[in-house]
């Protein structure tokens, strides 16, 4: 198209002609084209682009304008946008990108933004990729900060090029019929429309003919939606109520109501079609529906058998593993309890272990080479406290040590011993390795595996005279002497204990009232200070009221004298009250402190008592 | 935002990713009725040092996906440059920045990404300087303690 024909056009269709240069596929309904292109061909309206430059920068007024113009055509193309919208009525415009397509198709005609098939497809020229218009605009919407009024322009993004929405945009028209050739279901299907048509003529078909869609009731004064195809019942706008759950609603809705939301209709169950309440719908195909498929109840055990409900019992009679899975369950559970019974007395055997291995260690410290090479292990589980213990055990053994021995190897000669070999030589052993400045060494620690193994018997024998504790020296003869002489140890070590108690309750106290003398010095302090401000107070009230008194006298002259000393006093008066005001503060205070000491005091002493 | 996030609004892309997972890696909902916050559970890949690992990553994904990146972090402790060294396990992934997300990649070539770093960092993007540095100056140590993290944290829950 030439030049001049552009020009010979009003002012206004020109412009719009050059804006067809720069974003003519983005409006083609434009009346413009449609008068002036009987072709439809959109780049005979363009100009050269050195025209275009030439005019765009010959003066800034232009520029302004063309934003102006901008704006309008913007605002043009959403209102055309927005009544094409309404024209279909009380249904919202089909959202393409939610459709349900019926035909398959692959990934050549889908957009790589928005993954669907294309919609209004453009192409970016200077790269060729594809997109949606709507993908490409979005995208360069969330990207780009700048201004741009020469129409939308970005970077492709699938390739970085940098790249625009031109006249040359508009794809191939092979590529728009195919996508729009695709055939989709009803937006409406979940309504109950069972119509698949082509994606290009959905809108028509929710507009215009789908009988789910909604259109504007015919009754006279009634502008309520009702679907298309109860518009020739006559208005339905009227209460009605649900026969089954009582409800009201309008006639129209009772439908809907039916279909999906009341509890207290029967439904045909989608698997057995016996017609069950809705409300139990859920709970009836759960467990009770025969036609539903479930597994045999040995499925656990590996029956793989799935038959219907109804044949399952069957099944089951036969199956032995059916039969075997309440046995085996209630087994299971057992041995769960048994489990957790066990791990739980496992670890009180675990504490009992470690509590019987610290007492010997506290008992028999250091005797034996393998308790030496032990103590290393030993020595970390110690608690430091315990570590004199082997001193004051020995110091006892000593102590012990004057009581007859040959009487009680007499005693003992008699008493079969389990094992008495296991342990002897190797205490002879000991006592010989041990320094000879010790008189008696102290009896060596009879290690578990020396121990006497039927640890039982030994409690139920007859045991006569063996109860004054026996002598330590030499081997404990018996678990008895051994047990003997542990509880001997830990009394001692309760009386350290308690010793230890007593210090610290006294060095507790100690700081209680050291505490207290400071808090009480604290609050003696305060309280002077307190009356120190109320004499400042009453001080300066005092001559405030002098001077107020003397500007008194000054204004109201000899005259008013008698008012003058009616005032002074009252003045006085008011000090006065301020002072004890204030001494009563103080006074409050102080009693505050005295309770306050008091309550700690107490305090510690409570304190005291319970250690 | 209409049209914006069919992408998910429509569930494409979890369906997809869900029926037909990338291998290595399994994906579902951490709330079922959040679309936006994915669960991925990646095991380590074979021929990296967290082999044998379970690892736990969040995947979220912005209101206006695919036009912004989703943002991808590691639940489960890692030791790797490309991973913050602390609770957040935030992620630092070449294709998730904001300037180098292109709208037409998918969750499964993030995925895939992620199973590529895994076997060879990133050393040059690493969030992490000191392990990066420990990558290259020491890789046996490096490749030890990565695995004692993998025993201590990715093992069999």
């Amino acid at each position: 198209m030439s030049r001049s024909r552009s020009f010979s056009r009003s002012p206004r269709q020109s412009i719009q002609a050059r804006f067809g240069f720069f974003d003519a596929s983005q409006q083609p309904p434009m009346p413009i084209h449609s008068s002036s292109n009987p072709t439809g061909n959109l780049l005979e309206v363009t100009f050269p682009p050195a025209e275009l430059q030439r005019s765009m920068s010959s003066n800034h007024a232009s520029l302004r304008g063309m934003r102006r113009l901008e704006a309008r055509r913007q605002m043009e193309e959403t209102n055309y946008l927005s009544s094409k919208a309404r024209s279909q009525n009380l249904n919202p415009p089909v959202d393409l990108r939610l459709l349900d397509y019926v035909t398959p198709y692959d990934d050549n005609l889908m957009c790589p933004v928005c993954r669907c098939a294309f919609i209004d497809p453009v192409v970016l020229v200077e790269c060729d990729h594809c997109f949606c218009r709507d993908c490409i605009r979005q995208t360069w919407a969330t990207t780009a900060s700048a201004y741009t009024p020469l129409g939308p322009r970005g970077d492709c993004p699938s390739c970085r090029t940098p790249a625009k929405l031109g006249a040359r945009s508009a794809t191939s028209k092979i590529l728009v019929n195919i996508t729009d050739d695709l055939v989709v279901r009803c937006p409406n299907s979940e309504q109950g429309c069972e119509a698949t048509v082509k994606r290009g003529e959905v809108q028509d078909h929710v507009g215009i003919y789908c009988g789910y869609s909604k259109q504007e009731c015919y009754a006279e004064d009634c502008e309520q939606p009702v679907r298309r195809r109860d518009a020739d019942l006559g208005c339905l706008h009227y209460n009605v109520t649900c026969f089954d759950c009582r409800e009201t609603m309008q006639k129209a809705e009772l439908e809907a109501h039916w279909k999906a939301k009341c509890p207290d209709r029967k439904v045909a169950c989608p698997q057995c079609q016996e017609p069950i309440l809705s409300r139990v719908l859920d709970k009836h195909s759960r467990e009770m529906c025969p036609a539903v498929t479930v597994s045999c109840p040995g499925a656990v055990l590996g029956c793989t058998s799935r038959s219907k409900r109804s044949q399952a019992e069957v099944h089951a009679q036969t199956c032995t593993l059916a039969i075997l899975a309440p046995v085996l369950a209630a087994q299971k559970q057992r041995l769960d309890e048994q489990e957790v019974v066990q791990r739980t007395m496992s670890r009180k055997l675990e504490v009992l272990e470690s509590g019987f291995a610290a007492v010997e260690e506290i008992l028999y410290p250091k005797h034996s080479v393998q308790a030496k090479e032990d103590d290393v292990r030993a020595d970390e589980r110690r608690i430091p406290l315990l570590l004199e213990d082997g001193d004051s055990a020995r110091r006892r053994h000593t102590r012990l040590e004057s009581t007859d021995v040959e009487d009680m190897d007499e005693q003992f000669s008699g008493f079969e011993f389990p094992s008495p070999t296991s342990s002897r030589p190797m205490s002879s052993r000991l006592i010989a390795s041990l320094p000879p400045s010790r008189p008696a060494p102290p009896p060596p620690g009879p290690r578990p595996q020396d121990l006497p193994e039927p640890f039982s018997t030994d409690f139920d024998m007859p045991f006569p005279s063996a109860f004054p504790p026996p002598a330590a020296h030499g081997p404990y003869v018996s678990p008895l002497h051994h047990l003997l002489s542990m509880h001997e140890a830990l009394r001692d070590e309760l009386s350290r204990v308690s010793t230890a108690v007593q210090e610290l309750d006294g060095r507790q106290s100690m700081h209680t009232l050291n505490e207290n003398l400071r808090m009480r010095e604290e609050m003696g302090y305060l309280g002077a200070q307190v009356t120190g401000l109320s004499r400042q107070v009453g001080w300066l009230t005092s001559t405030q009221l002098q001077r107020q008194q003397h500007q008194h006298g000054a204004g109201v002259g000899s005259s008013a004298g008698g008012g003058g000393m009616d005032g002074i006093a009252g003045a006085g008066a008011g000090v006065e009250a301020a002072v004890s005001a204030v001494g009563a503060a103080a006074s409050a205070l102080r009693g505050a402190a005295q309770v306050r000491a008091q309550a700690r005091r107490g305090h510690s002493e409570e304190g005291r008592t319970k250690l | 935002m209409a049209g914006s996030n069919k992408r998910i609004a429509k569930g494409q892309e979890l369906a997809d990713i869900t029926t037909n997972p990338p291998e290595g890696t399994k994906v579902k909902l951490a709330d079922e009725s959040n679309i936006f916050i994915w669960e991925v559970l990646l095991d380590g890949p074979e021929e990296s040092v967290y082999a044998g690992g379970h690892f736990k990553l969040k995947l979220v994904l912005p209101t206006n996906y695919p036009f912004k990146p989703p943002v991808l972090s590691f639940e489960t402790r890692i030791y790797h440059p490309n991973v913050t060294n602390d609770d957040k396990g935030s992620m630092c992934l070449g294709i998730l920045r904001s300037d180098e997300w292109k709208p037409p990649n998918q969750i499964r070539a993030v995925l895939k990404m992620v199973r590529d770093i895994l076997v060879t960092p990133d050393i040059d993007n690493a969030v992490e300087g000191a392990i990066a540095e420990l990558y290259k100056s020491n890789r046996k140590w490096y490749d030890k303690q990565a695995k004692e993290w993998v025993a201590k944290y990715a093992g069999k829950k």
